[in-house]
Parts: C-alpha cells; sequence; structure tokens
C-alpha cells in the first residue's frame, strides 16, 4: 500500500468533514514506539546518513557518528507520532528496496541504495503549497526523508568531525572580525 | 512563632534585598558600599560565578542529542522548554515545581537563583528619554512618571560604568547616549542596509546595538570573546551580571550575608511605626519559617513575583496588599511585544564573509511618533533589532533540494546574506493587565498561586502590522529580495520584560511608589526592579532599573542617616 497517498487522501477527507477520520488510525499513529524497532536499524541509518553526507574530502555522515545522533533525538526528543512516522517510513523503504531488488537495503549496491533514497525523497516532497505541507506535518510528522535528512544534517553539523573538518570551527574566537575577504573553498562556520 | 531577643538579633540587618538578579545585586552591593550589614534574600540555589556554569565551556558535540530538549521538558516544563535547552536549562526553574496560572496564555520565563536572570538576560541597555517620560502626561494613558531623563541622566552613567557597555554614540533626542566602552562592529550586509536607510530617511538610522558586553577588560573582567554563548554564564566575565560583578562586590565589603534557599512569603508590618518591620521567609532546604528584621527593606523580587509577594502581605493595616492603598498593586503589568518583523536576503558581498560571533546584533532606534503623528493609527514607538549574516548550514538544509556530495557541498559553504529583524514595541499600561492571588490553589510551600491575566490590545497590534510594513519598506529600498514579513504573535511574557505592577507616581491614590521609588504608605520599603515603571517606552529596561536602584540606593541611605527612616 502506497502510504503516502493514504495518508493524503484521508487528510483531503478529514479536510471535508472531520469525521472521517479513523481514530483506530489516530490511537495507532500516537502508540509508543519500541526503542529496539529503531536501534536494530542503525546500521542502516548510518548507510542511509553516509547518503546524505557522503565522505568526501572531509568525512561523510558515518565516520561522524550521525546513526547515535538519530537515535537519540528520536527517542529522547521526538514526540510519539513524529517517531511512528519514522519507523513507518523505514518500513516503507525496506518494502520498496525489497519489491525493486528482491533483497535488503545492506545488501544492496551503492546504485540501488541511492536509487531507493531518490524514490524516497520523490515521495516526500509534498504539496505544492506551503501552507498544506504545514498542517500536514504538523497533522502526521514530517515525511520520512525530510526528517530524516533534517536530523542527518544536525547531527553532522554538530559533531566532532563534522564541525571541525566539514565546517570551520572556532572554538574560542577572541576577536569579532566584521567583514574579511571570503578564503578559496572557504567553508561555513560550525556555529552562530 | 517565639523568637527569642538573642535570636532577634542574630536576625536583625540594616537593609534586607529580596531578590538577586539585576536589579537586587545592584540594591545588595550600593547598600553594602554604604556600610550597611545587608541580607540578600534569593529563592533559588546559590551560582557562582565560573565554578557554577557547567557548559560553559562544551562543544557542540559533547550534547549527545544536541540542542534538543526531551520529550519530558517540554511535557514538564510546557512554558521553560520553549525558552531554554540542555545548554542552559539550569538556569531555568521548573514550571511542574513552580506553577502559576495563566488566565490568558503568558509566558512567565523564570531563574530561581542567585543571580537571577541577569545570567539568561539579552544584555542590551538603553536609556530612556524625556519623550518616554513626558508620554504618560502627554496623551494621558497611565499616571504621569514622577521623574525626567534629568533626573535619572548621572544614575545612567554611574550604572554604565560600572557594568561596562559597548556602543556608539549617535546624538538622539529619542535615544540618549551613554558612558560607552568600544563598539561592537557591524558587518558588510548591516552596513549596507545602515547605509540606505541614511540615504532615505534623514529621521531613520542603524546603529550597532549596545550590550554589557566588554570590548575590553574592565573591572577584572573580560574583555568578550565573542563566542556568543552568553546564556551559559561567561567564565570569561565577557559581560554583566550580579554574579560576575555587583554581588562579588557586595561580598568584598564584608557587609554582605547572601541566603540562598530562601523564599520570602511575606513584608512583617510594623503597626506601632507604621514601617516595615521585616521579612518572613521559608527555607526550602529545611521547610523552616524564619523572621528577619530591619531598618529598610528593597523589594526585587522580579515584577509578578514583586507583586505576589506584597499582594500576599496583609495586616489590619493593608487589608488588600502591602502598600496597596491606591489599588494599583499588581495592575497596569507591561511587556514589550517582540513578534513582528520581516527577513531578506541581499544578493551582493558574495566575496565578504566574518569571523567570530559577536553576542548582539543592530539597533534602529524609535522613529516613530518622534512627534505626535495623527496619521498613525497607534500611540508611542518601537525599535527594530536585527542580525545580518550569511546562511549557514541551519539555514540552508531546509532550502537545498535532494542528497549526497552536491547537498554537502552547499550545506558546507556560506550561503547568501540575509537579515532577520523585528520591532521591540511599547506597550501601553492598561489596568486590566494584571497579577493576582489565586485563593484556592498552593504551591508546595503552601503560598497561593500567582494568576496573571495579560492581553495585547488594539495599540500595539496596529503598531505590529507597521514594524511589518517599515521593515519591509527598508529591505525593498536596500535592495533585498524574498523579503518576508511575519508575525509570531506570542503572547505575553515571551519578550522577558514584565513590568509596571507597583508603579511610580506623584499621587498616593493613583500609584504605590513616589519618585525615589519609595513606597507611598510605608516609607522604609523601596521597590526598583520592573514593577516600578509607570510606563513601558520600547527601550530593553534593565539599565533603567540598574540605574533607579542605584538612585533609590543614595536616597534611601541618606534618609536613613538623617533618621527619617
Amino acid at each position: 500500500m502506497n502510504r503516502r497517498l493514504y495518508i493524503k487522501s484521508v487528510f483531503g477527507l478529514a479536510v471535508a468533514g472531520a469525521a472521517s477520520f479513523s481514530i483506530f488510525k489516530w490511537v495507532s499513529m500516537n502508540r509508543a514506539i519500541v526503542p529496539a524497532d529503531l536501534i536494530h536499524k542503525k546500521e542502516m541509518l548510518a548507510e542511509l546518513a553516509e547518503l546524505i553526507i557522503p565522505q568526501t574530502d572531509t568525512p561523510g555522515a558515518k565516520a561522524a557518528g550521525v546513526q547515535d545522533y538519530i537515535i537519540a533525538v528520536m527517542l529522547n526528543c521526538t514526540p510519539a507520532k513524529e517517531q511512528n512516522k519514522f519507523i513507518d517510513g523505514i518500513a516503507e523503504l525496506e518494502d520498496y528496496t525489497a519489491d525493486q531488488y528482491g533483497k535488503e537495503f545492506l545488501k544492496c549496491s551503492l546504485a540501488e541504495r541511492k536509487a531507493v533514497l531518490k524514490h524516497m525523497a520523490k515521495n516526500s516532497s509534498g504539496y505544492s503549497y506551503k501552507i498544506l505541507n504545514k498542517i500536514n506535518n504538523k497533522l502526521f510528522g514530517k515525511p520520512f526523508f525530510l526528517k530524516l535528512r533534517e536530523l542527518t544534517v544536525e547531527g553532522y553539523c554538530q559533531s566532532r568531525l563534522g564541525a571541525t573538518q566539514g565546517l570551520a570551527y572556532d572554538y574560542i574566537p577572541h576577536t569579532f572580525d566584521a567583514c574579511i575577504p571570503l578564503l578559496k573553498n572557504q567553508k561555513s562556520w560550525a556555529t552562530k | 512563632m517565639y523568637i527569642s531577643d538573642k535570636n532577634k538579633q542574630l536576625n536583625t540587618y540594616d537593609a534586607i534585598v529580596i531578590g538577586s538578579g539585576i536589579s537586587g545585586g545592584w540594591a545588595a552591593m550600593e547598600l553594602c558600599k554604604k556600610g550597611l550589614k545587608t541580607l540578600l534574600l534569593e529563592r533559588g540555589r546559590d551560582v557562582k560565578h565560573v565554578v557554577d556554569y557547567p557548559t560553559a565551556m562544551l562543544n557542540p558535540w559533547d550534547f549527545k542529542a544536541g540542542l534538543n530538549n526531551t520529550i519530558k521538558d517540554r511535557e514538564t516544563d510546557p512554558v521553560q522548554s520553549t525558552a531554554y535547552s540542555p545548554a542552559d536549562k539550569h538556569f531555568y526553574v521548573s514550571d511542574a515545581e513552580h506553577p502559576y496560572v495563566q488566565e490568558k496564555p503568558f509566558n512567565w520565563y523564570r531563574g530561581y537563583q542567585v543571580g537571577g536572570r541577569s545570567l539568561t538576560w539579552g544584555r542590551q541597555c538603553y536609556r530612556l528619554s524625556d519623550l518616554d517620560f513626558e508620554a504618560n502626561h502627554k496623551d494621558g494613558f497611565g499616571v504621569d512618571w514622577p521623574i525626567r531623563y534629568k533626573d535619572l541622566e548621572q544614575w545612567y552613567s554611574y550604572a554604565e560604568s560600572f557594568i561596562g557597555v559597548s556602543g556608539n554614540r549617535e546624538n538622539l533626542p529619542q535615544l540618549p547616549d551613554g558612558e560607552f566602552l568600544t563598539p561592537m562592529e557591524l558587518n558588510c550586509i548591516e552596513k549596507h542596509l545602515g547605509d540606505s536607510i541614511r540615504k532615505h530617511d534623514e529621521h531613520r538610522l542603524l546603529t550597532i546595538a549596545r550590550v554589557a558586553n566588554l570590548t575590553r577588560g574592565w573591572d577584572h573582567r573580560g574583555p568578550c570573546q565573542n563566542r556568543n554563548l552568553c546564556n551559559r554564564g561567561c567564565p570569561f566575565g565577557g559581560y554583566f551580571s550580579s554574579n560576575s560583578s555587583t554581588i562579588p562586590a557586595a561580598m568584598a565589603t564584608g557587609n554582605l550575608t547572601l541566603r540562598p534557599f530562601s523564599i520570602v512569603t511575606e513584608l512583617l508590618f510594623d503597626e506601632h511605626k507604621q514601617k516595615a518591620k521585616g521579612v518572613r521567609v521559608i527555607d526550602t532546604l529545611s521547610n523552616e519559617v524564619h523572621e528577619f528584621y530591619a531598618k529598610i527593606v528593597f523589594v526585587n523580587a522580579s515584577t509578578i513575583a514583586t507583586a505576589g509577594l506584597l499582594l500576599n502581605s496583609v495586616s489590619s493595616r493593608f487589608p488588600d496588599g502591602f502598600g496597596n492603598g491606591s489599588g494599583q498593586l499588581g495592575h497596569n503589568l507591561m511587556d514589550h511585544h517582540s513578534s513582528a518583523g520581516a527577513y531578506g536576503v541581499h544578493e551582493a558581498y558574495t566575496d565578504q564573509y566574518y569571523k567570530g560571533r559577536r553576542p548582539c546584533g543592530f539597533l534602529i532606534p524609535r522613529y516613530r511618533n518622534l512627534q505626535d503623528d495623527k496619521s498613525l493609527n497607534f500611540k508611542r514607538g518601537y525599535n527594530i533589532q536585527g542580525h545580518g549574516e550569511r546562511q549557514e548550514w541551519m539555514d540552508k538544509a531546509q532550502s537545498i533540494d535532494g542528497f549526497g556530495e552536491d547537498f554537502k557541498a552547499q550545506l558546507t559553504t556560506p550561503g547568501p546574506w540575509t537579515i532577520w529583524m523585528a520591532g521591540w514595541g511599547e506597550c501601553l499600561p492598561y489596568f486590566d493587565n494584571k497579577v493576582s492571588l489565586d485563593n484556592f490553589q498552593k504551591d508546595k510551600w503552601g503560598q497561593p498561586l500567582l494568576k496573571i491575566d495579560f492581553a495585547f490590545r488594539e495599540n500595539e497590534h496596529n503598531m505590529m502590522t507597521d514594524i511589518q510594513q517599515t521593515s519591509a519598506e527598508m529591505f525593498e529600498k536596500a535592495g533585498f529580495k524574498n523579503i518576508d514579513t511575519f508575525n509570531y504573535n506570542k503572547p505575553g511574557g515571551s519578550t522577558i520584560h514584565e513590568m509596571g505592577t507597583a508603579r511610580m507616581g506623584h499621587d498616593p491614590k493613583t500609584s504605590v511608589l513616589n519618585k525615589f521609588n519609595q513606597m507611598h504608605e510605608a516609607k522604609n520599603v523601596f521597590i526598583t526592579d520592573g514593577s516600578c515603571m509607570t510606563s513601558s517606552a520600547c527601550q530593553n529596561p534593565s539599565l533603567t532599573y540598574m540605574a533607579l536602584t542605584a538612585r533609590a540606593s543614595q536616597f534611601a541611605y541618606e534618609q536613613l542617616k538623617k533618621g527619617e527612616l
């Protein structure tokens, strides 16, 4: 089943006549997740994060330990609704991978993994109206790909490797230089 | 409660100061320096400069889940968690432990500890001018201020010279200059906007914020290291706080007794002398009740708590609250609004960048109603505060598509220059905006909960619309693109500038305090926190509290010496 479409249709109905929204679905979205469900996906999350921020001349997300950050934020700092959305997203990704390639995500080639993530990204583009996206995200949580990418970015840019090598980190700046020429290949500051 | 004479002697001081935040720290220092044995009471724990700043030197990766609050934090502290993060949570109260009643949504942010909110304040320091002190008198909202700028001018200088304020002199009548250290510097996009504003409107200008961040070493503190981590407490003493400055100075005199874990529940009234005789305190560690006595009492618990304390201090003389003959106590609550503004992107200066993290932004001083402008649909005015920067990863992550090497390359390099700015606006003193006591609900020490009933009105809302319009105009004229005006519509309290619940005034029938912050009806009680404000002006108020406190301390000391108190 295409969950995204299902949710969109449910959302449409909810707007048209609030009564059509299933209470069962609501309860199920708000159930607390089992931490192990997420912790078991650590290796997969590491590979997914690495696809988003790969190793180049600077470290990638996997080396920076972003998978641990994703799990920590998901388990401790994320409302149940969004946790479920995220777990469901992983399941959807796994189903899609199995359908397309007949194997597990971790057994896929790099090209196949990229294609899978691209599919997930396409699936999360949302509505063309900003306001509908906002309502949609609020009711049902951020689409899986966007949430995954957001956490990957946060986790990477605030990790030791990400901040000090992927970006430019200035622990104690001492001075403030308001206007200086941008250096060649200048990295962004890690903190503001 | 039975108190022997000996115990009474032990519990007797020349002066008692309630609250150790920005104004309480000042009161304690001034009184101690004048030689008065002073008891400083603080309801929270002690926070010692440097040693009690546990997160001050941490790196971003030392926070395992970043700066995200946990689900539990958000449930336990629905209000405070919208202000704190794991980096400074320890300087905020727990809402669950310290509940209050919101008759309408009101964010009451608090830090119960030695130093109070002086550890987490925004550090902007602006003088009020006669435009502000005369406003109530001229347009009839609220009562007249019993002082004018000339009464406070030397005390502003005195406060600035002690705390160290960096800023630029601009020679504006509506925003008087002060005693400034070298200003912080504007970056190229801020200068660009400033140049455009100067070209288009002779009444507007853009200047660097005036902040209590030190651009050079000052009074054994600083300079600021440009880390922009001020709200974790600064181990370099780079900004003014009670903890880094006034309390150590008070301690150095040998006259200070600091007593943390002490909730003052009541001011005690001496019917015979018609004065305050002291305070009743609950020790939060032992739950024991103590009484302390003094010749003078300074109340600096912060606006809302000060109102609550006075309302809770009833006697046959004051059945409706201590010094509340006017019926004004708890009323006229104000907070600035800072919800409305604009954001814009500029395509130029792509070859320019910056180094270091300046702990402040820029200021566009008030430009509305400098003369009463009949074409505007609101009274009073606002200033604009904002900052310019290049888009960094946290901004760009939302706008770049896809993933992979190209995504990473864009994410980790500086984006276009942007400016975010918003109006800090005056809130009129409305009688109906108020603090009162809940007669039924008590906190864990058996004290009545405070009820806050506050709303912005038409004048404030009209002003917000004007802020959006004028901000967008200034951006347009300066060539900004993708201009987005916003109004977050945040509830009262969100700017953390509560004031006005025990206002100053000429007339005891309509005000609680006289022109020296002295209570009309109990001459040895002084209130110099935000409660005393007669109008809110639009400037960040802390500097005014410090100046008023220093002035009232001097007056109290002189009166005491003359035997008048």
